[in-house]
This record gives structure tokens, sequence and C-alpha cells, in this order.
């Protein structure tokens, strides 16, 4: 049996000129990506060495020039970890070549604000200096003056400083109390209590008149009151309206809207408010009477937007007190201005409730197409307005969204992509607790780009995992699973161990800035998808050549295999962008070349 | 023969008309706060001429505030939608969170109020004692400073300088420690106080987490829309919105920024 060709395949298409492939003439079958077309065709090796050194080369000069902490920088950031050029060293500003959490300068502490009593974390020492602030350094716990306990405002809880409590105090002009015992959040909202509220009546210019106030109110205003104290008397859950009280104050149909409360409310002759707007009640002499719970009143537990009987809005619901809009609300209130406005959203033609948040992408076919430029969306709908938030480029960032009782909820959540050509198992790949990856039996990488992964220097978080690091070296470089034709002596034999295992791709696959002139990632990550195939020929007795031996290189599913693994590591291969245009090129490429006896040797 | 004199004619006309006009002009520009008072177009009170006077500038560099972070002349800066926003939170380096740049946030923005409308309080301050001298008053102004603070709901520009208007045996203090209620002092409707309360707590968040989560503040605050446009480079542009009063406050971080690739 005569060796008569070896195949070489490097990187995959669709778009494949079908005449190449069907190589009834031998060749040397080459397909190359894009990104580094015919530069690895021609110096494979060369390349490897060069790339390596260039990698860390770049690596070097990297952290020669990130290692200084500026105290301030030229574009005028304080306290980065930036090159020496980067810094600006006038007006005795500092620098030092270490990183900033080592420097005496700019360690990080809270930043306190004594005439308001608030603080800031994460302040270096002199920007908070500057603007008057006090500085302690970040120990660990919290200093004294920064703790936050429980400010009881009224009717209201606010869970700050204890100075911060008195600047309430002095700038709402309410009396409060500092609960230091309760040194939660949630349990302070929940200890806020309001006052009872009543009817305060008095006399003015020889009428009885009345202000709906609290007992605590009413007092106040009894002791400061000018005439006979003794007619100031306080009655506790009546209206202003009440007929027994005998006010100057009745009922009226007009309604109002309260800042910081959602109902609609009615209001009585004296401008007092009363209960919630009930158009069925609005005669009853009873509700205007008493002081009804929000609980007692009508359409409780239901949004009721849009209603225009019941003013019993609820903002977590989807509805609030606004004033009454042709063009934004569906029905007029029966009595007065004001209504429940539903603040669902419409968006494209679908409707969405107050508060959902869903997802959305540019991509022309959805989230989650792989296309260049492609980017997921967040998509909020509050007050009626629906809000886009896009998440982060390049994919590092999706969008996930689950939906309970067609309610959705949606995040911009971290693509985890970037450890996966290092697992080795398909359990360890599949993680999802811990990765976005996904297994493709019997698929191969090539070349590890061990550079690409290892280079980032302190700030990479992806360090490799526990199962990486049981892998020995091997496991940071990916030689475990990459190895392939850079690896060892005999590249065939190396990917035929290969073949029958698996490699672990992206599952979302990650965008690259392919543009970027100075050394983007997407040359060193596309590589990966780089193959050869050698493919042996025999002569027959009639001296027709027979293929014998990896003859599967020469169908068409050879090449689509190979660009589901291209396409999966990143913007590889034969995509198109996110409004469906394909590229200028093709994406990849493909050889065909005659086996030379000497390469193989030089190889070796 | 005719139509051309009468033409000619019409043109001298139209020429004298016009050298009346910038006459006048010239006049009411040189004499201008007589002029409102002899029409009583100025406020009589001071405080109400004081707020008068500097309203307009007060809004308009609140206005610029609000679009910039919260600095007259941003230097670290993000460009969106043609303004040079601040980042009021940065951290050059991928991955990690960001370094507070302005922890004073509201003492900054006072100063940088008190700087915008520092040549306009010296011109409403002249102004006010020429026109309370064209009414017939001795004016005695002293000297004094003014301080800008950031209220719930409102901007107050109050100012130290007592000012004492003596007409016959008619005489009237503003501005003594004696007498709070005659303080001069500007207000400006304005919810920045509250706006960078909330814009404190998302950079608390971004250094502390690398994000925030918008809709946590609109479910608090019912009035507030929170908006975050994420950047290419990994910052992040909030605009936080008072949906009742329309006011604005928009900043930029940039915290745990990813970069292309790894």
């Amino acid at each position: 049996m005569n060796v008569n060709e070896i195949g070489k395949k490097m990187k995959m298409k669709k778009r494949f000129n079908r005449d190449k492939l069907n190589a009834k003439s031998s060749g040397l079958i080459i397909l190359t990506a894009l990104p580094v077309l015919l530069f690895i065709i021609l110096t494979i090796f060369t390349l490897t060495i060069l790339s390596i050194n260039l990698i860390t080369a770049q690596t070097e000069a990297s952290a020669v020039s990130t290692s200084y902490c500026c105290e301030k920088t030229i574009s005028g950031a304080w306290c980065q970890n930036a090159p020496k050029e980067s810094c600006d060293e006038t007006n005795g500003l500092r620098i030092n070549p270490s990183s900033c959490e080592a420097t005496s300068y700019c360690k990080k502490g809270y930043c306190y604000d004594s005439k308001e009593g608030t603080c800031m974390e994460n302040a270096p020492q002199k920007v908070c200096e500057l603007e008057g602030g006090t500085w302690t350094e970040d120990t660990g716990e919290t200093p004294p003056q920064c703790e936050l306990r429980c400010c009881l405002i009224g009717d209201q809880a606010a869970f700050v400083t204890p100075v911060r409590c008195k600047k309430l105090s002095s700038l709402y002009s309410l009396e409060t109390d500092f609960r230091s015992d309760i040194t939660n959040e949630v349990q302070c909202i929940a200890s806020a209590s309001s006052d009872v509220k009543g009817a305060c009546v008095f006399e003015e210019n020889f009428e009885t008149t009345c202000r709906l106030l609290t007992k605590k109110e009413c007092q106040s205003f009894k002791e400061n009151y000018e005439g006979n104290q003794t007619k100031v008397n306080f009655h506790e859950g009546f209206l202003c309206s009440a007929e027994e009280l005998a006010t100057n104050c009745g009922p009226t149909e007009e309604t109002k809207c309260i800042e910081g409360k959602d109902e609609v409310y009615l209001v009585d002759s004296c401008g007092n408010l009363a209960n919630v707007y009930d158009a069925d009640r609005i005669k009853d002499t009873n509700y205007w009477t008493k002081i009804y719970d929000k609980v007692d009143s009508c359409g409780y537990g239901k949004s009721n937007g849009d209603s225009k009987s019941c003013g019993n809005c609820d903002y977590y619901l989807g509805s609030t007190c606004r004033a009454y809009e042709v063009s934004k609300d569906k029905a007029r209130p029966s009595y007065g201005d004001n209504i429940c406005r539903n603040l669902a959203c419409e968006y494209n033609g679908q409707k969405y409730e107050h508060g959902e948040t869903w997802c959305a992408s540019n991509t022309k076919g959805g989230i989650g197409k792989e296309s260049v430029g492609g980017k997921d969306f967040r998509l909020v709908c509050y007050n009626n307005e629906v809000s886009v938030e896009p998440c982060a480029e390049f994919k590092q960032q999706l969008c996930l969204q689950s939906d309970v009782n067609g309610f959705s909820s949606a995040a911009c959540r971290q693509n985890i992509w970037q450890d996966c050509f290092v697992q080795t198992t398909q359990g360890d790949c599949e993680n999802s607790d811990k990765r976005d990856c996904k297994w493709i039996e019997g698929a191969s990488l090539a070349n590890p780009q061990e550079g690409s992964l290892s280079n980032q220097g302190t700030t990479q978080p992806f360090k490799g995992t526990e199962e990486d690091k049981t892998a020995g070296t091997n496991s940071i470089t990916g030689q475990a699973i990459f190895g392939g034709i850079f690896g060892g002596d005999d590249s065939s034999k190396d990917n035929e161990d290969n073949k029958n295992k698996g490699a672990c791709l992206p599952l979302f696959p990650p965008g690259y800035d392919f543009w970027n002139p100075n050394g983007g990632d997407a040359e060193s990550f596309c590589s990966m998808a780089d193959s050869q195939c050698i493919v042996k020929y025999q002569k027959t007795a009639l001296g027709e050549k027979e293929c014998i031996e990896n003859c599967e290189c020469l169908d068409d599913s050879w090449i689509d295999d190979k660009m589901e693994v291209c396409v999966a590591i990143g913007d590889c291969g034969d995509k198109v962008n996110f409004v469906g245009k394909a590229g200028y090129d093709e994406g990849y490429s493909t050889k065909l070349k005659k086996y030379e006896p000497e390469e193989t040797s030089s190889k070796k | 023969m005719k139509l051309l004199r009468n033409k000619s004619g019409q043109i001298t006309l139209f020429i004298i008309i016009a050298l009346v006009i910038v006459g006048l002009a010239v006049l009411f520009y040189l004499f201008f706060p007589k002029i409102q008072v002899a029409f009583g177009l100025t406020p009589k009170n001071p405080q109400a001429f004081m707020q008068n006077c500097l309203e307009d500038d007060l809004q308009n560099s609140a206005n610029k505030l609000s679009l910039q972070g919260g600095s007259l002349e941003p230097q670290l800066y993000l460009l969106y939608e043609s303004n040079k926003i601040e980042y009021l939170c940065y951290q050059e380096e991928y991955y990690l969170p960001c370094i507070v740049q302005q922890p004073m946030l509201k003492t900054h923005i006072e100063k940088e109020i008190k700087t915008a409308v520092r040549e306009k309080v010296g011109e409403c301050l002249d102004d006010l004692e020429k026109t309370f001298e064209a009414r017939g008053y001795s004016v005695s102004l002293s000297n004094g400073e003014y301080q800008v603070e950031l209220l719930p709901g409102i901007i107050e520009v109050s100012f130290s300088n007592v000012l004492t208007l003596t007409q016959g045996e008619e005489r009237e203090v503003y501005g003594s420690a004696d007498n709070p209620q005659k303080k001069i002092r500007v207000l400006l409707h304005n919810n920045i106080y509250e706006l960078i309360s909330i814009a404190n707590s998302i950079i608390n968040w971004e250094s502390n987490y690398g994000d925030s989560e918008t809709t946590i503040y609109m479910n608090y605050y019912h009035d507030l829309k929170v908006e975050k446009y994420k950047q290419g480079d990994g910052s992040k542009i909030y605009i936080l919105t008072d949906r009742i009063k329309g006011d604005k406050f928009q900043f930029a971080v940039r915290s745990v920024a990813w970069p292309p690739g790894i």
C-alpha cells in the first residue's frame, strides 16, 4: 500500500466549493478560517512559536505597562492601575510601580459626609478629603459613623446613620425616633407605623372648621393655637366631613392625587382628604363620616387600572393615581379628574404588565442566534413606558427570561464561556452551575492558544477550575484536549486520539473584536477550529486511485462537522452579522495539497 | 417721476424710523434698570428681585450639571448624545469593580452651581442696588458671601449680605441674622437632591458588585425612572428621571467591564 497523498484541511465552510471536495484527483485539502488565512497555511509551526512568543511578549509588556498606580491619570481618573505614561505627575500627584491596593495613597475606604451623615464606600482618601469629607480606611469593619440603624420619621422609616437621621428630621421638620437596636433594613421598614389620624376640629373666624391630622399633629396645633385651646378637639378615626362634628366641611365630588400615595382620594369642601374614591359610595353619609382602611375600600387586591368608579390603585398591581388624560386612560372617572392609571405597556403589539421585564435581541433570527454583532437586551415596563437596557457587548452577557403565570422577569447575566475550552470531560463541560458550555461528541480543537487563555494576569477571573488543576499543566494550556497538530511528533495520531472524545465549546458563542489590528482575540480563538485530515489512497491493479484511509474527510459532512465547531468558538467561520449580511470573505478556506515527503520530514 | 419721488420719500421715512428704533434700543440698554422701575416691571421686594434676576441662570446651571454628571467641565467623561457625561465611578481595567470618583457628590454639585452663577450673582446685586436707588431709596448693601445648598425638592442660594433700604423715615433691613424671614435667598424647584441620593446608591452598588438593578429603585420610588445603557467599552450611562417634574440626572460608570474575548 502506497501513501499517495496527504489531505490537509483547515477550517470549514457551508458554501464550500464542492468541486474542490470532489477530489477525484489526489491533493491536499486545506481549509482556513478568515482571520488566520494564509499566515497559518504558510508557516504552521513558525506561527505557533511566534504566536506564543508574541503573546508572551505582549503579556510582559502589558505587565510592565499596567503596573503603576496613578493617583490620578491624565484622563482625570483617580487611583487607577495604568501605564506610567498615563499617570498625571503634576501638582505633586503620586505614582508608584505597584498595584493601587498596595499603595498608601490609593487605599479604598469610607468617605463620610458629616454634614449629610452619609457614607460612600470604595473611595480613595484624596478624592474624599478634597471635597471636605472624612476618610476612614476600609479594614473590613464598618466605621461607627457609617453604621446604619433604623430611623423612624413620621409614618416612614429609613435605614441610615445617626447623623443622617437628625438631618432628615431637620430637612422634613419631622420628629424622628432613632432605633439603634434595629440592625436590619427589612425589620426597620416593617417597624414604621403611622400615627392615628382623625378630625382636628377648631374654631376659625367664628366658624367651626376642621383639618384631617394625626393625633400628634393635632396636639401640636392645639399648643400653638392662638384662640381658646379648649375648642381644639381631636376625633380619632373621623373625617372632617362627619355630620356629627358639625364643621363647615362637607362632601364634594372632587378627587385628588397625593404625592407618595397611589390611591385617588375624595376631598371635602375644606380641602381635607377623605376616603379612597368610590363612585358607588360618594353619596353615602357613612363613607364621609369615618376613615376607612385601604383594605376596606373598593376593589382591594386588584389593580383597578382604568376603573371609572374605584380609586383604590395599587402600584405593585399596576396602577397609580394620575390626572385623567383622554389619550392615556381608557375610561373617564365618574367623578373628579383623577383616575387609577393603568401602568401596563404595549410593545410590538404585545401587552406587558407594569414591572414586567423581558428579553429581546437585535439579531435577525432572535435571541440565541449566532450572529456577528448580535446583542441581547432587557426590556423593562414601568409606568406605561418601556425602557431598553442593553446587555454587554460581544455577547459577554446573555438575557435570561422566566415566566410565572404569564408575568415575565428577565435579567442580563454573564455568559460564562471563558473556560469552556479547557474542560476535558462532558460532566465538567456541561456543569451549568459553573459555565455555559456544550460538549460536542467526537469534535476536536486544534491549537489550544495557551496564551489567550492564560495571559490575562491577575485580573483574569477564569484561571481554571478544580477539574483543570487535577488535569495537570495541560489543563491550563488545554493540551489535554487540544493536542492535535501542534503538539506531538505524530499529529495524525493525536487527531485520532481526540476524534472519539469531544470538545467543550461555548453554549453561546462570544463575539470578538476581529477588526482590531492590535491583537484582538479573534485570531487566536478562531484558529482553534483549524483542522487537517490526511487522506490515503492506494493504486488499484488497474492503476486507478482508491481511497483507503480517512475517506470521510472527502465528504461534505466532514466540512459541516468542522463548521459546527468553528461557529461555536465565537465570531469565526461562515457567519452573518446581526442584520443578516454576510462578510466580505467566506470566513474560511480549504486547500487540497499533494503530500510532499520532505514536508513531512521537516515537520518531524 | 412722481412715483420715483414718492419712493425716495418712503425710503427716507424708513431710515428715520430705523434710526429712532436703534436709538431707543441703545437708551433702553443703557438705562434698563431705571426703565424697568419706571414701568413697574421690577419686583418691589429685594428677595423677589433676586429671585427674578437669578432664577434662569440657576435653572440653566442645574440643567447643565444634571446632564453632565454634576460637573460643569467634566474631566473624565463619556460622550453620549452630545453630552460630556462624567464618570462618577471608574475602573480602567477589565473585570474589576470601579473606584468612586465623586464620593461627596452633593458638595461637589453645590460648589459647581456656586461657580456657575458667580458672575450673575454679582450682576444681580449691582442691579438690586441700582434699581432701588432709582426708586428713591438710599441703599446700603454690605459685603457678603452666598451659599448654594441642595435640599429636598429645591436648590437654595442664600446670601449673607445685609441690604438696608431707607426712604425718609422708612427703613427696611434684609438679610439680617435677627430676621430670618427677610433673608435674601433664591429658590429653584428641582429634585436634584433626591436624584443624587439615588445616584449615590447606584454608585455604591457599582463599586461593590459591578452592577445595579434598576427595577429596585423604580419599585421603591414610584415616580422615578431609572435607565441604564451599556456602552461598547463596558461603560454604563445611568439616566434618572423624576416622572412627575421631569428633572433628570445622568452619569456614567465603568465597573466590571468585560473585554471582547478574554
